[in-house]
């Protein structure tokens, strides 16, 4: 399984990591790159993060919500990393973390040879001691425990040369510490050479122009050997955390706080991306997206934990006072967008007919969905599979509508030429945010169209962990088009991490792929663009792919979102990092 | 005192109850002005509700239907109370005082429905307890305790958790939580009207206990069960609109007023649209209010002793 959870769809829910290339990120870029920040940083004080929702691991390994990632900012570091800056397209260029820099690729791109920074150090409780290259391999080992694999998992059994063996090998150990212990330590990874202490190479399976992006996940992250002595992600793994990041977990309450402290063995020198200005970061979870934003307001806390988290009503009064503590970061998130389920034999199998599915198309007001998230201030109408941003999205519409305001005349001829009659059709939707509101707007506009909704209400936690992700669910029809959303997992040269998940299927069921959608004409472009190193080639390519999965119908996209982030006012030189779509908590100051 | 009647009388005024006859207990209630007016704000809302269909035809907006593009400015907020919507339109561009009145409906089915269906079970479960006694008193007595010790919140959200919300599933819930006040009033009573010579003459003459208690208990009891479901009413509402605010009542799209309530806080939208809390909240409040006050009167007014009406 490929992914990371990022859907979270609409709504003031989590999002994830952004992808803004190059391609025009719409006039938000523009807001998003101003920041406060003059003068130096002061180190010092308490930064205080509010979260809706607890982290979703403490495992660098596992960790995929968008939150986490800003969590593993603090207590983890990578091969490959970003600066947080300003400027979008800065913030997205690779940069060496526990790499000295960032390697070319020999061997015709199949080879990355990595030279560790020295001084960067593992918090053991015997002292400080440098990270070294087998802490790498041990990492990526840890991806596929047979206690839990990571959902990024996908992305690098498909790029590292023997890592999928590995992995076959690992299901079969007992998932006890000492097992697992005896299996990491005693089994290679054929592709990972720790050459020495210092130096590491990694071989590719085929040339993949967006390794470094992968690297700079926090899935990525090196290992001591002592973590193995913990069951993954457990509550003593999580109370024995080794971080190598400049701070530690200090005290973890599950669903309440995050307390983290410095780190006494992270050195300033060894790290060129993360200040570390303030002394303490507190985490509180379990609070509403409008408790959040009073709070930002008020001053009483500084940062919000998840992104998108402000209410539109209060956005549009940030808005009106043109409130400078508010940015807005274009994320190349699709949200949301409509699997149709092609499973189902509801409706005597109709949504597996291509007319019907194409018909629904031209049926929804995606101007109103829009509207619903604030308008074009906030959200902009999306017609293909990547947002903008990703590599490989284009202005088309397969399926145009006056205003992209829905064409209920269009559904309605093309309904009849296919024979559907009656169409009623099961909607799910979360109880949550602004996702009741989607619903009974998507509701509004296939009624236009001859086709009846049914609402059905899910509790918001088990949206995608026990409803959708669920086959059966799928198989039996309970439910018939699904709304969802999508974040990209990585920067940059993100399309894979669009495309891979969701849209491809090789025969092993996967999460986010919810009707193992497979399409071999796009699996192929898919294949030439991650060969190609020329950008212009690649993103022609990944066009294709996009256009190939619409013609298809199984997603009905309906609008992309900017994600707006808010802080408190003594909140200095809030820049974001790009993976967490949030400002850096490891470059922040306060002002006191 | 009155309830020494024989089975036909009682039977016959039954509707009317003890002491004076329905004409005293109007005229007293009518001395009391708070039961007039809350009896009239209660008769517009019915009418209010039984009218939603043509308030929809006359001002043309159907109750689920959205207005995007006069209803909503561009960027999604509500349009304030004015000539095209008179009392606004909510976050979808729907007009608030069309779904006003479709959620009347919905509240005050609810209301009678479930106050209804209330009062039915504890009046059965409060005479059989009252009348047997002994086991089936004892047995029924710890099921109404039961009942009553549990959390009301926790169980309908369990129970919304399984089934899935609806409207139904919100009706049983309020009524199984609603039945035992009243059985536990009703069984007082019955435990002293069964002492009562009347009801010994009856059994003397060889009725069935099943003749005693629908023929010489029940219309004794005219008076508690009429207030105490009157009572219930307000009350069944609240329950329907806590539920419907906490997203496990009606489905949307369907217009409740605890829904509309919660639409509003969602999201903050109440910030910049006023009326989308102020209108739905003050209908619940004149609802609930209303039938309260109306059921006080009525208590007076059917109490012999009351002083009410006899003029001061």
């Amino acid at each position: 399984m490929k992914l990371r959870k990022k859907l979270m769809p609409a709504a003031v829910t989590i999002a994830v990591a952004m992808t803004l290339t190059t391609v025009g990120c719409s006039n938000a870029k523009t807001a998003s790159t101003a920041t406060a920040g003059a003068g130096s940083g002061v180190p010092g004080g308490t930064l205080k993060v509010l979260g809706q929702a607890d982290v979703d691991h403490l495992d660098p390994a596992l960790g995929a919500m968008v939150g986490t990632t800003s969590i593993m900012r603090a207590i983890s570091r990578q091969l490959i990393s970003y600066k947080t800056v300003d400027d979008a397209k800065e913030r997205l260029v690779p940069q060496g973390d526990l790499a000295t820099s960032v390697p070319t690729p020999t061997d015709g791109g199949l080879t990355y040879t990595f030279e560790i920074r020295q001084g960067a150090m593992w918090d053991i409780p015997s002292g400080p001691r440098q990270i070294v290259a087998a802490d790498f391999a041990r990492g990526f080992k840890r991806l596929c425990t047979p206690v839990q694999a990571s959902t990024m998992l996908g992305y690098f059994t498909d790029a590292i040369v023997g890592m999928q063996s590995f992995c076959d090998g690992f299901e079969k150990v007992a998932p006890t510490p000492d097992a697992m212990t005896a299996y990491v330590e005693g089994t290679p990874i054929s592709g990972v050479t720790a050459v020495n202490d210092k130096t590491l190479t990694i071989k590719l399976t085929k040339p993949a122009g967006d390794f470094a992006y992968m690297l700079s996940l926090n899935n990525a992250s090196p290992a001591p050997v002592e973590a193995l002595k913990y069951v993954p992600d457990s509550p003593e793994y999580r109370s024995n955390y080794f971080s190598a990041g400049p701070y530690r977990i200090k005290s973890y309450t599950a669903d309440k706080s995050l307390i983290l402290e410095r780190n006494p063995a992270w050195k300033a020198e060894a790290d060129p991306l993360r200040k570390a200005y303030v002394d303490t970061i507190e985490v509180t979870f379990g609070l509403t997206a409008d408790a959040v934003a009073q709070q930002l307001q008020a001053g009483s806390a500084d940062m919000s934990l998840e992104n998108s988290s402000i209410p539109t009503a209060v956005l549009e009064q940030m808005r009106a006072t043109n409130d400078p503590k508010l940015t807005t970061i274009a994320a190349g998130r699709v949200d949301p967008f409509l699997w149709i389920n092609t499973k189902t034999s509801n409706n005597g199998g109709a949504l597996q007919k291509l007319e019907v599915r194409q018909a629904l198309e031209y049926a929804v007001d995606k101007a109103a969905i829009v509207q619903t998230f604030g308008g074009t201030q906030n959200a902009k109408v999306q017609n293909g599979i990547f947002g903008p941003g990703v590599i490989g999205y284009h202005d088309f519409d397969l399926y145009p509508t006056s205003g992209s305001k829905g064409d209920p005349a269009k559904t309605k001829e093309l309904l009849a030429k296919a024979g559907v009659t009656n169409l009623t059709l099961k909607l799910p939707y979360r109880t949550k945010g602004l996702e009741p509101q989607i619903a009974q707007t998507l509701q509004a506009s296939f009624e236009k169209a001859g086709v009846t909704i049914q609402l059905v209400p899910v509790n918001p936690s088990d949206y995608y962990s026990k409803f959708l992700t669920n086959h059966e669910n799928t198989a039996n029809g309970t439910w018939d088009i699904a709304p969802v959303g999508w974040t990209p997992d990585w920067q940059g040269g993100a399309a894979r991490s669009v495309f891979q998940p969701q849209f491809t299927y090789t025969g092993t069921p996967q999460g986010y792929n919810y009707v193992d959608y497979n399409n071999d004409k796009a699996n192929a472009l898919a294949a030439q663009a991650l060969a190609s190193t020329s950008p212009d080639e690649q993103a022609k390519l990944w066009a294709q792919v996009d256009e190939a999965v619409m013609a298809d119908a199984v997603i009905i996209p309906l609008a992309s979102r900017l994600d707006t982030l808010y802080r408190s006012a003594r909140v200095q030189n809030f820049t974001p990092y790009a993976l967490s779509v949030q400002g850096d908590w490891t470059n922040v100051w306060l002002k006191r | 005192m009155s309830p020494v009647r024989t089975p036909k009388q009682a039977a016959a005024v039954a509707a009317v109850v003890q002491r004076g006859s329905t004409s005293l207990t109007l005229r007293r209630l009518r001395r009391d002005p708070a039961s007039m007016i809350a009896a009239v704000f209660i008769l517009l809302l019915v009418l209010f509700a039984l009218c939603a269909p043509l308030i929809a035809a006359w001002t043309g907006h159907g109750p689920n239907e959205q207005f995007r593009d006069t209803g909503l400015s561009p960027s999604g907020t509500p349009v304030a109370p004015g000539g095209q919507f008179l009392l606004g339109t909510d976050q979808l561009g729907r007009d608030v005082f069309v779904r006003l009145a479709y959620g009347a409906q919905v509240s005050l089915m609810v209301g009678v429905l479930a106050s209804l269906a209330a009062a039915t079970i504890g009046v059965v479960v409060g005479v059989v307890a009252g009348y047997l006694g002994g086991v089936v008193d004892t047995i029924l007595s710890r099921v109404m305790d039961l009942v009553m010790s549990v959390p009301f919140l926790l169980c309908a959200i369990a129970l919304v958790s399984v089934f899935g919300p609806s409207l139904p599933l919100s009706v049983a819930v309020i009524v199984f939580f609603s039945w035992t006040a009243l059985g536990r009033v009703i069984r007082g009573q019955v435990l002293a009207l069964r002492e009562r010579e009347f009801v010994e003459a009856a059994r003397s003459l060889g009725a069935s206990h099943v003749s005693i208690m629908i023929r010489d208990l029940l219309p004794n009891l005219a008076v508690p069960i009429l207030i105490y479901s009157t009572l219930m009413i307000p009350s069944a509402i609240v329950f329907e609109a806590t539920l419907s605010f906490l997203g496990l009542g009606v489905v949307p799209p369907t217009a409740s007023w605890g829904g509309m309530l919660a639409e509003a806080g969602n999201n903050s939208v109440y910030l910049v649209a006023w009326w989308l809390v102020i209108f739905p909240g003050l209908t619940l409040l004149g609802a609930t209010l209303s039938f309260n006050i109306l059921g006080d009167g009525l208590r007076d007014a059917l109490d012999p002793r009351s002083q009410m009406g006899r003029g001061r």
